[in-house]
């Protein structure tokens, strides 16, 4: 997806998801999207939009072993003030995510929609 | 008849993909009746998508394996296959893979240390409590862990999924110009990392102790990361094509995933802790004296304070890729071109969280033909259960979700990659009152 935006011209990075890596990703930046895979049990393909300010997750102790993802980089970077003006947030629904499996044909069209919508922005 | 407490803790992983990982602790009275832990291993997966693969893809594909550790497995995959077909690199390439770990260390260490170890010894719930109180630490946190990305991504050619290293180099290497332009960061997280050191030796610490058989690389001058013998405080010392002579693993009941220990002896201890035991004069001047202002003398047998001793090895690594720097030389020959032919080598390095034990078996086409990849948190798996038999005896009297904290809290000292897909633990805690059992 990165690589389709770089071609349109827009402003497009791939990351790991780490919370300090996005931090610095997006610092100084005043207007950010952000695409990633997620799993609500909606169907593969389902386009998801939440904007940065409002967005709220579950609470429950943060007990990973190996890693702090999206989620905290939101909540980590409202506490240290770190928030991008504007950011907004798109999921796409995914099917599969065991290694070595294909992107889905509802994913990949997913893709297409959340690339014409963010070059819209 | 008196009633004596049974007490189950268990700490489940909500997985996105599968149920990879669970800790079970079953207490009866003060005894540990059971302990269970469970931890899915994606590097079996990897060992069957190598076979027929060209060597010289194993050190992108198996990168794959952490997100947070990509160039320990990069650098156990080259060093393998470099052992099997005898390749000698360029004095300068083997700098360039010195500090192509040290950026690593510095990204895993200080992420362990104060984003995910700090909390559990501060009272809170995770690292965003803790910036609410603590806010210069995290921010300090944060410069630290993007000045060890800034290695990671110069070296390895780009931000994830590094793509520079190969067999017999790199595809390309840094200037002397584009690594001096980070000795002022550096000589910053230097000062920060001896901060760390301080910082850390003023948590405190549970009185808990273990007879560990530490192992780790040894190398007659330098701290470890990519060659060495493997030790061990208990008289091994042997080369890495021996390692499946000396260590096995074994089939558990409660998991898939495979029990690595000494043969005839048991489980053993990788990592920071076996590092610094093992290594503590072979640390440069300037992580000698911060580990001794921090009482830190080994052994040290405390696995909780491997929170510490994780900060000595990140003034190791700010200190090291400073030397390299003011060092370095550009390589006559970045990379060795390598031909193909039937082999078979063997590897070990240090990865953040301990040695990672790589094999490959080659055939005339410099295809694979087998992989064997035993990765740091499977060699510490059974410790981790040893030491939980030993501690959650002492949290019969704890509160419930304390009890559960405090096991967690033991299973991180060991910082496991129980899965790279698994973003978090979910902890149940059942208490019963069982009678006359």
């Amino acid at each position: 997806m990165a690589g389709r935006l770089r071609d349109l011209g827009v402003e497009a990075e791939t990351r790991t998801g780490e919370a300090s890596e996005l931090l610095e990703a997006w610092r100084g930046a005043d207007h950010v999207v952000l695409v990633d895979a997620v799993e609500t049990g909606a169907p593969a393909g389902t386009v998801w939009r939440w904007e940065g300010w409002q967005i709220n997750f579950p609470t429950r102790r943060s007990t990973s072993t190996h890693g702090l993802g999206l989620s905290e980089a939101i909540t980590l970077a409202r506490v240290l003030d770190r928030l991008p003006h504007r950011l907004r947030i798109y999921g796409i629904e995914g099917r599969q995510f065991e290694p070595g499996t294909e992107v889905s044909p509802e994913v990949k069209l997913a893709v297409e929609e959340v690339v014409r919508q963010i070059t819209m922005e | 008849m008196t009633g004596r407490a049974s007490k189950t803790i268990r700490v489940e992983t909500l997985a996105r993909v599968e149920g990879e990982g669970s800790l079970y602790i079953k207490l009866m009275g003060e005894r540990v009746a059971d302990v269970k832990l469970k931890i899915y291993e994606p590097p079996r997966f990897f060992e069957a998508l190598l076979r027929g693969r060209h060597f010289s893809e194993a050190p992108d594909i198996t990168a794959r394996i952490c997100g947070i550790c990509p160039i320990a497995y990069q650098m156990s995959a080259i060093h393998a296959i470099e052992r099997a077909l005898n390749i000698r690199i360029d004095p300068s390439v083997r700098l360039l893979r010195r500090l192509f770990y040290c950026g690593e260390w510095i990204e895993s260490h200080t992420l362990h240390v104060y984003m995910l170890h700090a909390p559990d010894f501060l009272g809170c719930q995770d690292v965003i409590e803790m910036a609410r109180d603590h806010r210069a630490v995290v921010e300090r946190a944060l410069r630290l862990k993007k000045i060890g990305n800034r290695i990671v991504q110069l070296l390895g050619g780009r931000e994830i999924h590094p793509i520079s290293a190969a067999v017999g180099g790199f595809y390309k290497v840094p200037t002397k110009n584009q690594l001096r332009e980070m000795v002022d960061d550096l000589e910053w997280a230097l000062e920060a990392s001896l901060e760390t050191v301080r910082w850390t030796g003023t948590l405190e610490f549970p009185d808990f102790e273990q007879d560990y058989e530490f192992v780790a690389l040894r190398h007659p001058d330098e701290y470890p990361f990519n060659e060495g013998r493997l030790v061990s405080n208990r008289g091994m010392d042997i080369d890495a094509a021996e390692y499946e002579d000396h260590f096995v693993e074994q089939h558990v009941k409660h998991s898939n995933a495979l029990h690595s220990v000494v043969r005839g002896r048991g489980s053993y201890l990788v990592g920071p802790l076996a590092r610094f035991n093992l290594n503590f004069d072979k640390l440069p001047e300037v992580a000698q004296k911060a580990a001794s202002e921090a009482k830190l003398r080994p052994p040290v047998k405390n696995p909780f304070r491997s929170i510490s001793v994780r900060a000595v090895e990140l003034v190791f690594a700010c200190a090291e890729a400073l030397r390299i720097i003011r060092e370095y030389e550009p390589p006559a020959l970045p990379r060795v071109e390598v031909a193909n032919r039937a082999a078979v080598g063997q590897a070990i390095t240090e990865a953040p969280r301990g040695i990672l034990y790589h094999r490959y078996a080659i055939d005339d086409k410099g295809l694979i033909i087998a992989a064997k990849i035993v990765p740091p948190t499977s060699q510490n798996q059974k410790r981790i259960e040893d030491d939980l038999r030993e501690y959650a005896a002492r949290l019969v009297a704890w509160p419930q979700e304390e009890a559960t904290w405090k096991c967690e809290q033991a299973i991180r000292n060991y910082d496991p990659c129980i899965s790279c897909a698994t973003h978090f633990l979910k902890l149940t805690v059942e208490r019963a009152e069982a009678d006359g059992l």
